[in-house]
């Protein structure tokens, strides 16, 4: 999957963008702050049509804009070949389109575009709390499968339904949304846990070939009996009680988790710092095989300053593991060139206050 | 603000009409002949001041009750209970129902508010306790919302002896009753299936 160009205004401090994209990537380089980083969130954006960062529509427009717009051309192939976006901030309004069409929902304007972001804070996925593997596990199913996305969002309207009958002290009322949480939920879980165990020994085996010594593995975390809808009622009954006192539902895959453990121990209490780089690293890897095989296409990869905090033996493992694979287009950014571990053979493009030139012709734009 | 700007700001609260479009439509009724504003005053004026709901089924009527509830040829035993009332012209025209109806006046949604109190939920417990309806239809829209409104009315009437059906699975989840093309509503009604 590649894309030809990106246009872009009003994005972070990217305030009038125009930019060929080489076939196979390029490696941006420039001083921290001047908008290597805002480069990747823009390429990522046409993903999700959010920001990777997790940062509101309205902080990702440039200060003193009105909004932005955004619009990536993808190879001459492919339908659609343009995805845009624009955000205002009056009204927060979004509008998409694909070839200037404005897709009917969400679910039928992803999936076009895929790319996997490698962050400096993916350390979170590891280190951080359930939320953060939960957020995992459903962009990275929701890209892999339409139905995935749609169960999940009826899954969290539902829950937010209930939730508020409950805290409006209607146990009666919260109780209509059974059944749509059942369905829904059920669902989740099933397919969850369906990732889980086809990608669980290719995770492992990812550790290792990172350089990692002890087993480090990857279980599902909740009830797995909820990954069937009859299951539903009588979880529901048992909890009654807690969830009219606290006001919420503690039922559901909306609490469930992602266990890595290292030599069977939980991996954030026990690994350092370079362990959980390298499992934080192996789940992204997992993600891109995964949209790979959903798509038949390879993801665009995106490394934000990944090498930075790991070892010389680690560096070079992962510039490897990136390498593998079939064609597909890589953008990295460091601070400088002699950061990179080894030559990735791209084009370097110099960013420098939110304007991107070659790096002979920094202004040229 | 002017008379103007009064009527785009009225125009602008309709569903599915903007500021934009409530801009073009002042501005279309100004170019009109002078009558021909009058004329959608008075109308409006007149539906708003005749119109009310029927008292016994929640649809729109000028009279003391409406032509389905008037009708005695109307099998009083089938009830078909739907969100809005403009759900009722449409399984009129796409169906053979020859029941009577019941119009909740929208569905349950917590987060905007909206609770049993807030729809006729205490007209159709008074029409099932009549002891004349044998079946309730629920037909309620495809929606998150509609289902939930569907199931907690089978709830509220569970024990009442009342058989409840719901319109056959096969309706677009995520849909809306009014745009149902006629042949899928009209299989959906006949399909119609208990409520487990
Ligand atoms: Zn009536």
């Amino acid at each position: 999957m590649r894309a030809e160009r990106i246009v872009a205004r009003g994005f972070r401090n990217l305030r009038d963008l125009d930019l060929e994209l080489p076939p196979s990537g390029a490696v941006f380089l420039g001083p921290n702050g001047h908008g290597k980083t805002n480069l990747l969130e823009l390429l990522y954006y046409p993903v999700l049509y959010r920001s990777l960062r997790g940062a509101r529509d309205v902080d990702v427009t440039c200060h003193g804009e009105a909004g932005f717009e955004l619009a990536l051309t993808l190879r001459a192939e492919r339908t659609p070949r343009e995805l845009a976006a624009g955000f205002r901030c009056a009204g927060k309004r979004k509008r998409l389109t694909q070839d200037g069409v404005e897709p009917e929902r969400l679910s039928d304007a992803i999936g076009h575009w895929l790319a996997v972001a490698f962050l400096p804070t993916d350390l979170h996925l590891v280190q951080g709390p359930a939320s953060e593997r939960r957020q995992y596990l459903d962009r990275v199913l929701s890209l892999a499968d339409r139905a995935y996305l749609r169960a999940l969002s009826a899954y969290r309207r539902a829950l937010a339904q209930r939730n508020s009958a409950l805290r409006q002290r209607r146990p009666d009322l919260a109780g209509a949304w059974n059944p749509m949480l059942a369905r829904f939920g059920a669902e989740l879980v099933r397919r969850r846990m369906g990732w889980i165990a086809d990608h669980a020994e290719s995770f492992t085996a990812t550790c290792v070939a990172l350089g990692e010594l002890a087993e480090v593995t990857l279980r599902y975390r909740g009830d797995g009996a909820l990954a069937d809808e009859a299951a539903w009622p009588e979880a529901f009954a048992r909890a009654a009680n807690r969830d009219e006192a606290l006001g919420a539902t503690g039922t559901g895959p909306h609490r469930d988790d992602v266990d890595i453990r290292l030599g069977g121990r939980p991996l954030r209490e026990v690994g350092s710092t370079g362990q959980h780089r390298t499992a934080a690293v192996a789940l992204r890897l997992c993600e891109r095989e995964t949209l790979a095989a959903a798509s038949g296409t390879e993801p665009a990869l995106l490394l934000d300053d990944v090498f930075a905090e790991l070892d010389a033996g680690r560096q070079e493992r992962l510039a490897a593991a990136l390498q593998q694979g079939a064609a597909h287009q890589t953008f990295i950014t460091a601070p400088r060139e002699d950061e990179l571990p080894v030559d990735f053979h791209l084009e370097t493009l110099q960013v420098e206050n939110g304007r991107v030139g070659d790096a002979r012709h920094p202004q040229a734009v | 603000m002017g008379a103007i700007d009064d009527l785009v700001a009225e125009l602008a609260r309709l569903p599915g009409i903007g500021h934009k479009t409530a801009q073009r439509l002042t501005f279309h009724l100004l170019q009109q002949p002078r009558e021909r504003a009058e004329r959608l005053a008075a109308t409006l004026g007149a539906v708003a001041t005749r119109v009310h709901p029927c008292p016994e089924c929640g649809t729109f009527t000028e009279d003391a009750r409406c032509t389905v509830c008037d009708d005695p040829r109307r099998d009083a035993t089938l009830l078909c209970v739907v969100e809005e009332a403009s759900a009722v012209p449409v399984v009129e025209r796409a169906t053979g129902f020859r029941g009577r109806y019941l119009v909740l006046g929208g569905r349950l949604s917590p987060l905007e508010g909206v609770g049993p109190e807030q729809l006729r939920m205490a007209l159709l417990r008074r029409r099932v306790a009549s002891g004349e309806v044998r079946e309730v239809i629920l037909a309620t829209n495809p929606s998150l919302e509609g289902e939930a409104t569907a199931t907690y009315i089978h709830q509220l009437l569970d024990g009442t002896g009342v058989k409840v059906t719901r319109l056959a699975r096969g309706l677009p989840v995520g849909g809306d009753l009014e745009y149902i093309d006629g042949v899928t509503l009209s299989h959906a009604l006949d399909a119609r299936q208990e409520v487990p």
